[in-house]
């Protein structure tokens, strides 16, 4: 089919392998998003905490400076410890979602709203390949302001302080990455799922933030009229906070954030899990090359 | 032998509760295939199952020997599917969009993007490739779908009506483009198409379907060779003698209203000899329309036989 030829030609060149082809949806979503100035604006912003965060460490761990600051070099302040993790991930991890609401509503609205998902389904491309590659986009953006930074700034301090730190601290990495690895697949798939069926990226964003806050505050409303505890398992920013603590195993010290709270952990990462596969179940509704109308 | 590029055994679909494809058999051996059928025959279900989009209840499906359900990735390596309604992503350029496609259809992306600009251009779009889709007319989305659809080199393209919302200059362009697709290489085509001259234009076989049945299927390639003379005639006079001296003489004839006759000639009688006729029982011929047997007549004897009200799309 060259141009100059204008004529058609059958393609006999070589071709990519099958399982990487869902990255192309990947690197063309990210094409797009950088194209748009409020979303790098919003990606530097994610990770101004990181870099204040990483000032910290360098100070913590300089006598001299904090000498120089006139701050006692023995205050608990100054430890870095679980605590310190878990309050920069759970800083991250808001972060991750308010750039979540920027990115996932439209990733596959787009794709629906004029029909396109049976030109993606009509080629060697499974529905499983599609969401793969959209869970990508937002796995990956995710990942760069939650447990990739923490891990750098791990790496940071492990590099700064002395007497085996990093031995005596080497667990945290699983936490860290376990962490955030439920905290993103649950919003991902959330906001996937949320694409999937509102079409308008402010009403799909409104609706991610509802998603959050108004199962949150009926299961508040559910623990006072009930004088229980369960209505605490529709908080999934609890949940997640609880999974985090307990994890760090950080009870004793930061107990007071999920005071009232006492689901048990197996429950806490049962109901996230069963978010992730209800926003699934939802995907699979929606991501289909043809309507079926019954009756 | 040559694997036949549609195969269909028993195939049945229900969708929604509803049994949309009657276990349907036939096979199909040419190179273009047309697919024509009134609305709600199952034309487009049998497409989207030729594509693996719906899964058959019973029977299968083959295209170029694999199965529909069974192989479908394989399958769906060899095609490209125009579908008949709105399918683009608005705010892409169009070029950019083609290479999207290409790049999920394997293409390594620098020659996806090569072949994006060469579809573009081959089917008449390319002053308009770095606009977006939305903003194209609907001629020019269906010739983006087009672009879509042949840009990463398929073995077999199905088309969905590809003609809807285009005007006369635009289909000529494009029907002249499929055809040129298809003796441009060894291509298999699925044409759907309410436009009976868009099928007789393009493809060599026909699947004709009624109810989710199979109405007909018929070698138009044979048909033209084989098929008979027609003389379609308005006469004034003696219309019984007239028709029986050209039984005589071994034609076929058929007597409408007005003195409308359709004569079926055989090979071995001129026209002149109808004429000859026509003097000897002084009746005139007010008028004579020449032709062989149309794709028409095909489709409209397939809706007859198989019980249709009136035959009509």
């Amino acid at each position: 089919m060259a141009v100059y030829k204008r004529r058609y030609n059958s393609y006999t060149g070589s071709l990519t392998p099958t399982w990487s082809r869902f990255f192309v949806l990947t690197r063309f979503a990210f094409a797009d998003l950088f194209k748009s100035r409020f979303f790098v604006l919003l990606l530097i912003l994610c990770i101004i905490p990181c870099l204040f965060s990483a000032g910290f460490i360098f100070v913590a761990n300089n006598k001299t400076l904090q000498l120089l600051m006139q701050l006692r070099p023995d205050m608990d302040f100054f430890q870095i410890e679980s605590q310190y993790f878990i309050i920069m991930l759970t800083v991250q991890t808001q972060a991750a979602f308010l750039l979540n609401c920027w990115v996932g509503p439209v990733l596959i609205s787009g794709d629906l709203t004029n029909g396109a998902l049976p030109l993606f389904l009509s080629r060697p491309f499974s529905r499983a390949d599609y969401v793969l590659g959209k869970l990508a986009v937002l796995g990956l953006l995710l990942s760069a302001v939650t447990w990739i930074p923490c891990l750098l700034l791990f790496s940071l301090q492990a590099g700064l302080a002395r007497d085996g730190w990093i031995w005596s601290h080497l667990w945290m990495v699983v936490p860290i990455m376990l962490c955030s690895a439920i905290w993103i697949l649950m919003l991902s798939l959330i906001s996937l799922a949320v694409s999937a069926w509102v079409k308008l990226r402010i009403v799909a964003t409104g609706i991610i933030f509802v998603t959050f806050f108004i199962p949150a505050g009926l299961g508040e409303m559910f623990n006072a009229i009930m004088g229980t505890y369960w209505g605490g398992l529709l908080n999934f920013s609890s949940l997640f906070r609880q999974i985090l603590i307990r994890s760090f195993r950080a009870e004793s010290i930061m107990g007071a954030f999920t005071r009232g709270n006492d689901i048990p952990i197996v429950m806490a990462w049962t109901m996230l899990v069963l978010v992730c596969i209800f926003a699934l179940f939802v995907l699979n509704v929606r991501l289909r090359a043809r309507e079926v109308v019954r009756g | 032998m040559t694997t036949p590029t549609i195969e269909l055994n028993g195939l049945e679909v229900q969708l929604g509760g509803r049994t949309i494809l009657h276990g349907i058999t036939g096979v199909l051996k040419s190179r273009a295939i047309g697919l024509l059928g009134p609305n709600g025959a199952g034309k487009s279900t049998l497409i989207n199952t030729l594509l693996g989009f719906h899964v058959p209840n019973k029977g299968s499906a083959r295209v170029l020997g694999l199965d529909s359900h069974t192989s479908g990735k394989a399958l769906r390596s060899l095609v490209g599917y125009m579908p008949e309604n709105d399918a683009f992503i608005s705010k892409m350029s169009g070029v950019r969009f083609v290479r999207y496609m290409a790049e999920i259809s394997g293409l390594p992306s620098e020659q996806a993007m090569e072949r994006a600009h060469e579809a573009f251009v081959y089917v008449g779009l390319g002053e308009a490739r770095y606009r977006p889709v939305g903003t194209y007319s609907l001629g020019m989305k269906q010739l983006a779908k087009l672009a879509q659809a042949i840009a990463h080199g398929p073995k077999v393209l199905i088309l969905d009506e590809p003609t809807n919302g285009m005007d006369p200059p635009a289909r000529k362009r494009l029907i002249e483009l499929i055809r040129e697709i298809r003796e441009a290489s060894d291509i298999c085509l699925l044409l759907s198409s309410h436009l009976l001259r868009d099928v007789e234009e393009t493809c060599d076989e026909v699947l004709i379907l009624r109810n989710g049945q199979i109405a007909s299927i018929c070698n138009l390639v044979e048909e033209r060779q084989a098929n008979r003379k027609f003389l379609e005639l308005e006469t004034i006079g003696a219309e019984a003698s007239f028709t029986s001296a050209l039984e005589s003489i071994g034609c076929e004839c058929a007597v409408f209203t007005s003195g409308r006759i359709k004569v079926v000639m055989p090979d071995r009688v001129e026209i002149r000899e109808v004429f000859k006729v026509a003097a000897d029982r002084g009746v005139q011929i007010r008028r004579m329309n020449h032709r062989r047997d149309s794709l028409e007549d095909i489709f409209l004897n397939a809706m007859e036989q198989t019980g249709a009200p009136d035959g009509r799309l």
